[in-house]
């Protein structure tokens, strides 16, 4: 199995994981299942930002990016725990891409996306446009999907990908939600439950134009994500818009 | 598949013989739309190419035993293989070895059917499942992982096909795979990246059975993981179905 459509990747990581033993995570290896697969780009966060250093984090993704320019763009991930930490990464590596990605992680830095240390990188992200990836879970009081309704209609140039789209039913249902009051904010599918019909749910009730792909490699099969879009009830260019373009649109490439 | 020109390739699917272990059917009070009837449920494995199904049912699961058995009995078709809910007590199982089962499904946890896995609870239960080569599947949600150690301890002939057990387990499973020949996983959320690939270097295939979750969840993720794993064809035949074939047939001899 291959994708028809050379994909462009919302989601994906640099790194090892505490929970589990990560397979085969080095930019080479990753790179191997992207030809596999015919994924041709995919925007990579690093894991160890997303957990406990940022600075050691974005500068991996900065060498990573730097030696593949054309499989992989990066995202900035800010932490808005340590003071000043946030916009100070943001200023240090604003060359990763215009606009800026910036990657959030709420739940794993333990601090609510809508709380006060992270107004100045929503303000940031909506004078530049940025394309905003955070991780999202049903209910969760750091970054439950609900939480990005006002968040997206007070910042409305910011483009905010709803990673995993709440992971479950219920916070795809929140997802939904969400999108229909911020026209600012998407689905992104990366995700391990792969709920029946749920794709052809997103479509129907946010619009393909708003549904991302999106792998989570270096931690989840690349495949599974791409099953469940390839074998959805939705129109050849539905896919065509999840694989591929609306990740090139946002991120201006198209 | 669907008429489109995107065909996702799941044309190989068919000519590997399916039979996905990990299916459910009836209603549902908890999943709504996405539970289907035998019809639809059928339509589904015919759309993804799969041939069979152990299939146990929601009312069993979600409700009663006994109801959930009467309802599987009514439901079944000739694709659908039963596993039929079990619980320890003594009316129970005689009621059950009169089905002459050839899969059960046991739901020990406290939200569930709220019984022990420990001997003194269900070392009878375990002794009839083991003395006729029953293959008992059980979810990772509803058995603790040192109460599965100690159920493989203490039946070591009794085969367990562990359902579910997500893609972060491999800690602990790997110790019980090296110790347990009689433990095997589904592949329905063993999803990691190369995780597939990685369980065959170490184990081989013979472990390892593919399963959908259907009808919660698409088989378009699992077959298409199956589909793309480097390991050979071999593996993935028997991955597919050949090792459950030999497990069910067991139990009938």
């Amino acid at each position: 199995m291959k994708s028809p459509i050379p994909i462009f990747d919302c989601h994906g990581h640099l790194g090892s994981h505490p929970d589990f033993p990560a397979l085969k995570y080095s930019a080479e290896e990753m790179i191997e299942v992207m030809d596999l697969l015919n994924i041709e780009a995919l925007a990579i966060t690093s894991t160890l930002a997303c957990y406990s250093d940022c600075p050691r984090g974005n500068a991996e993704v900065a060498a990573v990016v730097k030696r593949y320019p054309q499989r992989f763009r990066g995202y900035v991930t800010v932490n808005p725990n340590p003071e000043g930490e946030a916009l100070r990464e943001l200023e240090r590596w604003n060359y990763f891409h215009q606009p800026p990605l910036i990657k959030f992680h709420p739940d794993l830095h333990k601090y609510p996306v809508n709380g006060p240390k992270y107004r100045p990188v929503w303000d940031y992200a909506n004078q530049t446009r940025a394309v905003v990836l955070v991780h999202t879970w049903d209910s969760d009081p750091n970054c439950g999907p609900l939480m990005f309704a006002p968040i997206g209609r007070e910042f409305p140039h910011a483009r905010i990908l709803l990673g995993h789209s709440g992971v479950t039913m219920r916070g795809y249902e929140q997802s939904f939600e969400t999108a229909k009051a911020a026209p600012n904010t998407y689905l992104d599918i990366t995700g391990s439950q792969s709920h029946r019909t749920i794709i052809e749910t997103a479509v129907a009730r946010v619009g393909a134009e708003r549904v991302l792909f999106g792998s989570d490699l270096p931690y989840l099969e690349a495949a599974m994500s791409l099953g469940r879009v390839l074998s959805a009830r939705i129109s050849d260019a539905d896919k065509e818009q999840i694989l591929r373009k609306n990740f090139l649109r946002l991120i201006e490439e198209d | 598949m669907s008429e489109s020109v995107i065909e996702p390739a799941f044309s190989e699917v068919a000519s590997w013989n399916v039979f996905d272990a990990n299916v459910r059917v009836g209603p549902s009070g908890v999943h709504g739309d996405l539970a289907l009837e035998t019809a639809g449920l059928l339509a589904e494995m015919d759309r993804f190419g799969i041939r069979q199904a152990l299939t146990s049912h929601f009312v069993a699961e979600e409700y009663d035993v006994l109801a959930g058995n009467r309802a599987l009995a009514r439901d079944l078709h000739p694709r659908l293989v039963p596993a039929w809910a079990a619980l320890p007590d003594k009316e129970s199982t005689e009621k059950l070895w009169a089905l002459r089962p050839a899969a059960v499904r046991l739901s020990f946890g406290v939200k569930k059917h709220n019984f022990s896995p420990s001997t003194w609870c269900s070392g009878e239960l375990c002794e009839g499942l083991q003395e006729r080569s029953i293959l008992t599947l059980i979810a990772r949600e509803d058995i603790e992982w040192d109460s599965l150690a100690s159920l493989l301890q203490n039946f070591p002939r009794l085969t367990i096909l562990l359902l579910e057990t997500g893609y972060r387990a491999d800690r602990y499973l790997f110790p019980l795979l090296n110790r347990h020949a009689n433990l095997y996983i589904d592949t329905s959320t063993y999803l990691a990246h190369r995780q597939l690939e990685s369980f065959v270097d170490q184990f081989g295939p013979g472990q390892l059975i593919f399963g959908s979750r259907l009808p919660l969840y698409t088989p378009g993720t699992t077959l298409a993981v199956l589909a793309t794993a480097r390991i050979s064809d071999d593996a993935k035949l028997a991955i597919a179905g050949g090792t459950l074939r030999q497990l069910l047939g067991r139990a009938a001899q």
